[in-house]
């Protein structure tokens, strides 16, 4: 509630936001790349952030040579607007610049992750609660019976099998989002040892701006899993949650 | 060369004196040359072999000639004479440098030796002068080592092996000259030279001043330089510290001083003058024998051919160019350096124009230029330096310039080119993928002009946003749940009161036909009063009405128009007793006969039929 408020009192009028995310860019522009990020992270912390912020503040980072938050944010954009070619190709561009190159990865990630990564989010969550309104309205009108019953029969059982594909779609994103916790590891390098402790063998090393999921914590540490089944220890100041 | 005297003479008679000292003394005087000019110089020498100690030689004293120098060697030999008896042989040589004063037939007085028991003369020599000068003139200049001053290599004028414009036919030697001795001052004079008789307009040559003497110098206290009109000259040497080089003169013996020295470069054809250098020049020893003495040079001419047509630019030139990076980045400047580098006079020559592609923007060069001067040629370096700023993506190619000269030395126009260079322009890094380049700035055809656009790079900010929470999914938000739900619950609702107004329509029908059945009732009610009021007929009629009506109501079907029969089967099929199905009849059957038989509508009989009637709806299951 504290936060909320403290939020609240923070934020920018539009056009306050507007102009300081305008005085952002010029920064930028004139390559002062601190000035640049302090001035898109306010808009964060005052609750007016969206997919443009993110791009721009991804860029800044990326123009800053500073890969992990680079990704970060740039993936965080990526994950507002999906269909957005702009940040898929600079989030690409970062991508190259990555150190690591995990060898023998996955051919894929798992086919639900994938499926419930590949679809907007919002259009999925609005079309199905559309189509399920619809569909029922239609097995309302088709039940009261109508001139043309079976044109209403035919019509209602589509929408109801695209509502619930719909649904199901949403039904995945849900659990996407609720069971597989991705991380970007924003160190240099990070030291991925065999179990948690600072005595742990190093099993691996990542370096900044690779994605990585992580299981479970312990600690000081949080198990990460690489793309290929690689996994280590490492600290969880070393990561940070997308 | 001529001998002339008595050596044979004085030989016989040295004989007749003595066999040992008759073989050793020999006395002559010979010259070079029998016949020369007024301008030349000629050797008289003057030998004595074995002379007495004491033997004194008188030298010649010509008043036709000038004596300009005198010098003396002596060699000695040994041999082993007849009876194995050694002797030693003992040479003088006396040579003098002697000029005519006038042209004519003039004699050389003979010489005379004297020692302490006679005085010995050799014989006058005869001497044709002729006016002028008929040695032959001086011997051409040879090629000299090359870089005998030994310069470092890789320098266009060092060693020919690394000098890519080779080194010229003869370098200017400013003491290869061979000057005529002035008949005046000839212990002392001031030279000017040149070291070549005719050039090309805009080729070099070369102006010495030079000091030649045969006394002891001091220094130099002013030179004045003649003025050098129609020339662009440049220093070359002016040394502060005179450094003799010996040289002989007609076969003097000078110490020359190299005095000044300039580089002159013609700028029109014809024939060209040059005055005469002064020069005040202190000689003696200091502070006994001090003189100042004023001295001035010759004057020369030179003649100055004028160039090929459309020849502009004069020497040996070498043309390269560089860049400094040939794949960069949109927007990053690239640095084009033009070098042009070789001898002749660098600030006439006009270096060609750079015609870079549209595509790229052209600053203004900056231009430096370094002079130089090696083995007395002059030359130089000068860098222009272009910056070009690429306005679009792609690979272009800046061409290659050619500069034209003359060169005095193959006396031949030649070319000097540069490589056509390539540039890769790749995206920038920072965003911007392609500038426009105004279609109007496009030469037609110039295949570097497309917008070649490449992608990659990083793109640019959003300039405008779109503020938002960060989390904003649908299905987070607390009202997706129940919008989800809430049409399966709308239709269960629904169909729960579907359901039930179905059921309540099934209790309406018992209802309505207990309805009708109480209506029925209530028209027998009013039959009663029919009946108390004496109408028979609407009574009976009355009576009809109400079991028909009743029967409807009861057996769900219209009875309407149907015979006592077939009201009986509909009976039977509604499962009423048999009894019920009698009185129904009975009743139906007594109304038939009270309306159309009046005489039996008594009051029992009324009274039994509603009897009948109402005890009928009474049993009824």
């Amino acid at each position: 509630m504290i936060a909320l408020g403290l939020t609240l009192a923070l934020a920018y009028t539009p056009a306050e936001a507007q102009a300081l995310f305008t005085e952002a860019n010029d920064a930028y522009y004139r390559q002062e790349y601190s000035a640049a990020k302090d001035k898109y992270e306010r808009l964060i912390a005052a609750g007016q952030s969206g997919p443009d912020v993110l791009f721009n503040l991804g860029t800044t980072h990326l123009a800053a040579n500073e890969l992990g938050p680079a990704i970060l944010f740039l993936t965080r954009a990526a994950r507002l607007a999906p269909s957005d070619d702009d940040i898929a190709a600079q989030l690409a561009v970062a991508q190259q610049r990555q150190l690591d190159q995990v060898v023998g990865a996955e051919d894929a990630e798992p086919f639900l992750q994938r499926l419930g990564r590949a679809v907007d989010e919002r259009l999925v969550s609005w079309g199905f609660l559309i189509a399920w309104w619809v569909a029922f309205g239609l097995l309302f009108v088709f039940l009261r019976g109508s001139s043309h019953r079976w044109a209403f029969g035919l019509a209602t059982a589509a929408v109801f099998a695209v509502a619930l594909g719909l649904g199901g779609l949403v039904g995945v994103q849900a659990w996407v989002s609720t069971s597989v916790k991705e991380a970007v590891v924003m160190a240099a390098t990070a030291k991925a040892r065999e179990f948690p402790g600072d005595t742990a063998k190093v099993a691996f090393e990542v370096h900044a701006g690779l994605l990585v999921r992580v299981m479970e914590d312990s600690g000081r540490f949080v198990r990460i899993r690489l793309p290929n089944a690689l996994e280590g220890w490492v600290e969880k100041e070393q990561v940070t949650p997308l | 060369m001529a001998r002339t005297g008595s050596a044979l003479a004085i030989t016989a008679s040295l004989l007749a004196a003595g066999p040992a000292l008759a073989a050793e003394l020999e006395f002559y005087m010979t010259v070079d040359r029998n016949k020369v000019g007024t301008e030349d110089t000629f050797r008289c020498e003057i030998v004595v072999s074995n002379a007495p100690e004491g033997a004194v030689v008188q030298f010649p004293t010509p008043a036709d000639f000038e004596v300009l120098s005198r010098s003396e060697s002596t060699q000695m030999s040994y041999s082993v004479g007849p009876g194995g008896m050694g002797q030693i042989k003992q040479v003088r040589k006396f040579t003098l440098v002697m000029r005519a004063n006038r042209a004519g037939a003039l004699t050389i007085p003979p010489a005379g030796l004297q020692t302490a028991a006679r005085t010995y003369k050799t014989d006058a020599i005869k001497v044709e002068v002729v006016p002028g000068r008929l040695a032959p003139e001086p011997r051409p200049r040879q090629p000299q080592a090359a870089n005998p001053f030994g310069l470092p290599p890789g320098f266009p004028f060092g060693d020919e092996d690394d000098d890519p414009f080779g080194l010229p036919r003869a370098l200017p030697d400013p003491f290869a000259d061979d000057p005529a001795i002035p008949r005046s001052d000839s212990d002392l004079f001031l030279r000017a030279t040149l070291d070549r008789p005719e050039v090309f307009v805009g080729e070099q040559v070369t102006l010495s001043i030079l000091i030649y003497s045969r006394m002891d110098l001091m220094g130099v206290d002013s030179v004045t330089m003649p003025k050098l009109e129609g020339f662009l000259s440049q220093e070359i040497a002016s040394p502060t510290n005179l450094h003799a080089e010996d040289r002989v003169v007609g076969g003097v013996r000078y110490r020359a001083y190299l005095l000044r020295s300039k580089a002159l470069f013609p700028l029109k054809p014809g024939e060209l003058n040059i005055e005469a250098a002064e020069a005040d020049i202190a000689s003696g020893v200091y502070p006994f024998s001090q003189r100042k003495l004023h001295r001035k040079s010759n004057t020369l001419a030179l003649k100055v051919k004028p160039l090929p047509a459309g020849a502009t630019n004069v020497g040996r030139w070498r043309l390269s160019s560089t860049v400094n990076q040939s794949d960069i980045a949109l927007g990053e400047p690239v640095q084009l350096k033009v070098i042009l580098e070789g001898r002749g006079n660098l600030k006439n020559v006009t270096l060609p124009k750079l015609e870079a592609p549209a595509s790229f923007r052209v600053f203004d060069p900056q231009q430096t230029e370094k002079s130089s001067i090696k083995n007395n040629l002059v030359g130089g370096t000068r860098t222009v330096e272009y910056v070009l700023v690429p306005q679009q993506t792609g690979r272009f190619e800046l061409p290659g310039l050619t500069l034209e000269y003359f060169d005095p030395e193959s006396q031949q126009r030649e070319k000097t080119s540069t490589d056509p260079i390539t540039i890769t322009v790749r995206p920038a890094g920072t965003g911007a993928q392609a500038l426009t380049v105004p279609a109007n700035d496009t030469p037609q055809g110039e295949p570097a002009a497309r917008n070649q656009l490449v992608g990659g790079g990083l793109k640019s900010l959003r300039h405008t946003a779109r503020f938002s929470e960060a989390h904003a999914v649908p299905w987070r938000q607390p009202f997706f749940l129940p919008l989800s739900i809430a049409p399966v619950a709308l239709a269960l609702a629904l169909g729960l009161v579907s359901f039930v107004r179905t059921r309540a329509g099934q209790e309406d029908e018992v209802s309505r036909r207990n309805k009708q059945a109480k209506a029925a009732r209530k028209r027998l009610a009013q039959a009663e009063k029919l009946a108390a009021a004496g109408s028979t007929i609407e009574f009976y009629a009355e009576v009809d009405k109400a079991l028909r009506s009743f029967l409807e109501a009861r057996l769900s079907q219209n009875v309407t128009g149907l015979t006592r029969p077939q009201l009986d089967d509909a009976m039977k099929a509604a499962t009423v007793s048999e009894a019920v199905r009698a009185r129904v009849l009975g009743v139906f059957e007594t109304c038939d006969l009270g309306r159309y038989a009046p005489g039996m509508g008594d009051a029992s009989a009324r009274r039994k039929a509603l009897e009948d009637a109402v005890h009928a709806m009474e049993v009824w299951p």
